[in-house]
């Protein structure tokens, strides 16, 4: 034991001490930081979008639209401002073409005194009753103001047509009033205040966090054990340790080190929410600009993650380490460790599967798939948490599976690392795995 | 042999399409030096390797100490194979606590006697460095260091003095010599025999996997018998040639270039070849009766063909090391 204690030692100081995890370590906080930060500073910067509308339509239809685009505000840090520069310019129907043509050579012109405008938004009658309305400006890239811009029209749209079927606008303007459907996310028998935006986040956050960690600290354990193959050290190692005790030595190493820096990770990101507040106030923003879409993190949403992590990472490095032993050099890995690879990334994707229905009954069933149990089991836990059963039969399947990759992988790392020459083939390795 | 610390007895290993090492049965008694030589390809380091629980046997037994071979006893064995390695990014000291623990050693002896060895070995100032950053000698050094570091009562070293300088190499073995007096014993492999000849007390020669000479060197230059001059040329070697191709006077001879060690046929005398030679106008600077060196002795036992083992073998003994350990 002491000897293991002596690899899971090595393993773990010589790579906390590399300059790659520190950068690493730093990166990560700063990334998220940025994140946070850089929407802000962002919106800030946003001008208005400057629209002229190009009004061939009859009656009240033109001004109506003006209006309501002058009304929007754009939610910007401090105090609102306008979305939208309007001016409303009346054709006749014949040369709405040739103006709009005149138009659009200055559109887009920069320039400080008379910079041309964004966009046009072309409106005729024929727009009322089809609902088709053009819009023709430099920003139509921009899913952000497309959006928005939609969303505007349709209550002018819709006045306009009742206006023209005889209805008293004044009737029908509170009758169109917007309806908001509040989400609240209920957690353990309570109210979380969460809104449901922030469960997805989440569960992106968890699921990304899970793949890159199995996926770079896993490459490390294979890589880590051709190096020592090529350098030869393997002899010497296998003389003192048996494989078992350098397998799981190496394993637990590498493992403890992908746990201190998504610790690190996890600390940052719960601190940025907890204070989200006073840090968006250090960049002049407001309380709501701040109310962004961030989750909270339940203690034991905090258990289950790092557990499950920590099974995932055992069956995956002990797979890793088995591809290792079976190479000769690192360029030789590269196509060898596919196989584990796509095992990790079709966990990734179930948890897009996963977004749809979390608790339906595909869910339960990948639950208990060892390869994908670790990102399916953390993110359902954050839609909800699941029933103490559902969880232990879970973890139990993913033990089970991890006994069994363990089994595997120490049988062809046993013959692997001492075995140099030729790659080894499929049948060399299944020779491998069944001699005693 | 009562007191072997090591003992084999019929040992076989094959490997895919060859056989490394063929019923080999030895033992190595408790103290002193003992030397395991053969050609490259003969199955030294196959054996060695057997005997360190790398790679286990596929017939025979090894005992350790009285006990079947096992990992358990590693604490007791310091190993340097024939291949080094070491982790490039360690800390030189780090290190050596490192394979110090896989030996058993609590981190602060293992660390204390770190330091103690890179003080005597000159590399001090080396032990905060990386590992990489030494020279190939040096990290030759380091890995010695490994070897001794936990005091074991059997060191197995598989070449050592190879690629290293003739400074480096006196070095190590006053540490070997050191290592003997203090009733440690020392099992070495090597294919040069004038090494063996020089630090061994007991030797096994092994040619294409099988034993072939065993025993003292003493004990087995006067059982080779036969009586062996020792010649150094200054001039005239054509005349010595002619000299030496009679069969009356010589049996056989070892031409080195500038030297040679010659056997003399039954029933002559040294003070007849002296007397042809200096008759012929040879200039000597030696002329010495000794006995037969361990290399005259290997080539009449295994002929000069085994010297040079063929290459196929000696390369796949290296290359197919398909193991089930």
């Amino acid at each position: 034991m002491r000897k293991v204690l002596a690899v899971v030692r090595r393993e773990f100081v010589t790579r906390v001490h590399t300059r790659a995890f520190l950068i690493g370590t730093i990166l990560g906080p700063l990334l998220m930081g940025g994140m946070f930060v850089m929407p802000i500073l962002l919106s800030r910067q946003t001008q208005p979008r400057r629209i002229v509308i190009l009004d061939g339509a009859s009656g009240s239809f033109g001004a109506r639209v003006e209006r309501r685009l002058s009304a929007e505000m754009r939610d910007t840090v401090g105090a609102a401002r306008p979305r939208y520069d309007v001016r409303r310019v009346a054709t006749e129907p014949g040369r709405l073409a040739a103006v709009r043509d005149s138009l659009v050579a200055l559109t887009g012109r920069a320039g400080a005194e008379a910079p041309g405008p964004h966009g046009i938004l072309v409106l005729t009658d024929s727009a009322v009753a089809t609902g088709r309305l053009q819009y023709v400006g430099t920003n139509v890239g921009s899913p952000g103001d497309m959006g928005a811009l939609q969303r505007s029209l349709g209550d002018p749209v819709r006045l306009e047509r009742l206006a023209r079927a005889g209805v008293d606008p004044a009737i029908a303007l509170p009758a169109m009033g917007p309806i908001r459907l509040s989400t609240l996310k209920v957690s353990e028998g309570r109210v979380t205040g969460e809104s449901g935006g922030s469960s997805f986040a989440l569960a992106y956050i968890m699921s990304f966090m899970l793949y890159f960690a199995l996926l770079i600290y896993g490459m490390q354990v294979m890589t880590s054990v051709v190096e020592e193959k090529s350098s030869r050290i393997m002899e010497v190692l296998v003389s003192s340790l048996s494989p078992f005790e350098m397998l799981l030595g190496k394993v637990v190493g590498v493992g403890a080190v992908a746990l201190l820096q998504l610790a690190i990770w996890a600390g940052t990101a719960m601190l940025l929410t907890t204070f989200r507040v006073q840090i968006a106030g250090l960049f002049g923003a407001s309380p709501t600009a701040a109310a962004l879409p961030l989750p909270t993190v339940s203690p034991a949403l905090f258990l289950v993650f790092i557990v499950f992590f920590a099974l995932g990472f055992l069956f995956y490095a002990a797979a890793y380490a088995a591809v290792g032993s079976m190479c000769n050099s690192v360029q030789e890995t590269q196509q060898a460790q596919v196989p584990v690879t796509l095992f990790i990334a079709a966990g990734l994707l179930t948890m897009f599967t996963l977004l749809g229905d979390p608790s339906s009954g595909l869910a339960r069933v990948l639950g208990l798939v060892p390869f994908v149990a670790p990102f399916v089991t953390p993110v359902r836990y954050s839609f909800a948490p699941l029933p103490l059963v559902e969880l232990l039969a879970s973890a139990a399947a993913m033990i089970a599976g991890v006994i069994a990759v363990v089994w595997v992988a120490a049988r062809i790392y046993r013959v692997g690392i001492l075995s140099y020459g030729k790659k080894a083939s499929l049948a060399d390795v299944f020779r491998w795995v069944r001699t005693a | 042999m009562q007191d072997a610390i090591l003992r084999l007895d019929g040992v076989v290993k094959r490997f895919a399409g060859h056989t490394a090492v063929r019923g080999l049965t030895l033992a190595v008694p408790r103290g002193g030096i003992f030397g395991l030589l053969g050609p490259n390809g003969a199955g030294k380091t196959t054996s060695i390797r057997m005997i360190m629980n790398v790679i286990t046997p596929d017939e025979g037994t090894i005992t350790l100490f009285g006990e079947p071979a096992s990992r358990e006893l590693s604490a007791r064995i310091g190993f340097l194979p024939e291949e080094r390695g070491l982790y490039k990014k360690m800390e030189v000291l780090d290190h050596l606590v490192f394979l110090g623990e896989t030996k058993g050693l609590t981190r602060h002896d293992a660390r204390t006697r770190g330091s103690r060895w890179l003080e005597r070995l000159g590399l001090r100032d080396w032990e905060k460095r990386k590992v990489e950053d030494l020279s190939k000698g040096m990290q030759q050094k380091v890995q010695f260091i490994s070897t001794v570091l936990h005091e074991p009562e059997l060191v197995v070293l598989d070449e050592p003095f190879s690629g290293l300088d003739p400074v480096n190499s006196r070095e190590m073995k006053n540490i070997v010599l050191e290592i003997a007096r203090e009733g440690r014993t020392v099992l070495f492999s090597t294919h040069i025999m004038e090494q063996a000849e020089q630090m061994c007390e007991r030797i096994v020669i092994i040619a294409r996997g099988e034993k072939v000479v065993d025993g003292a060197v003493a004990d087995v230059k006067r059982e080779f018998g036969g009586q062996f001059v020792a010649l150094t040329f200054t001039r005239n070697k054509e005349a010595a040639r002619r000299v030496l191709a009679d069969r009356t006077l010589v049996a056989r001879v070892e031409d080195y270039g500038a030297t040679a060690e010659v056997e003399l046929a039954a029933g002559a005398e040294g003070e007849r070849l002296l007397l042809a030679l200096v008759t012929a106008g040879v200039g000597l600077s030696r002329f010495e009766v000794v006995e037969a060196s361990l290399h005259s002795i290997f080539i009449a036992k295994v002929g000069a063909e085994a010297a040079v083992a063929p290459a196929s073998e000696a390369t796949q003994a290296r290359r197919s090391e398909v193991v089930h350990a």
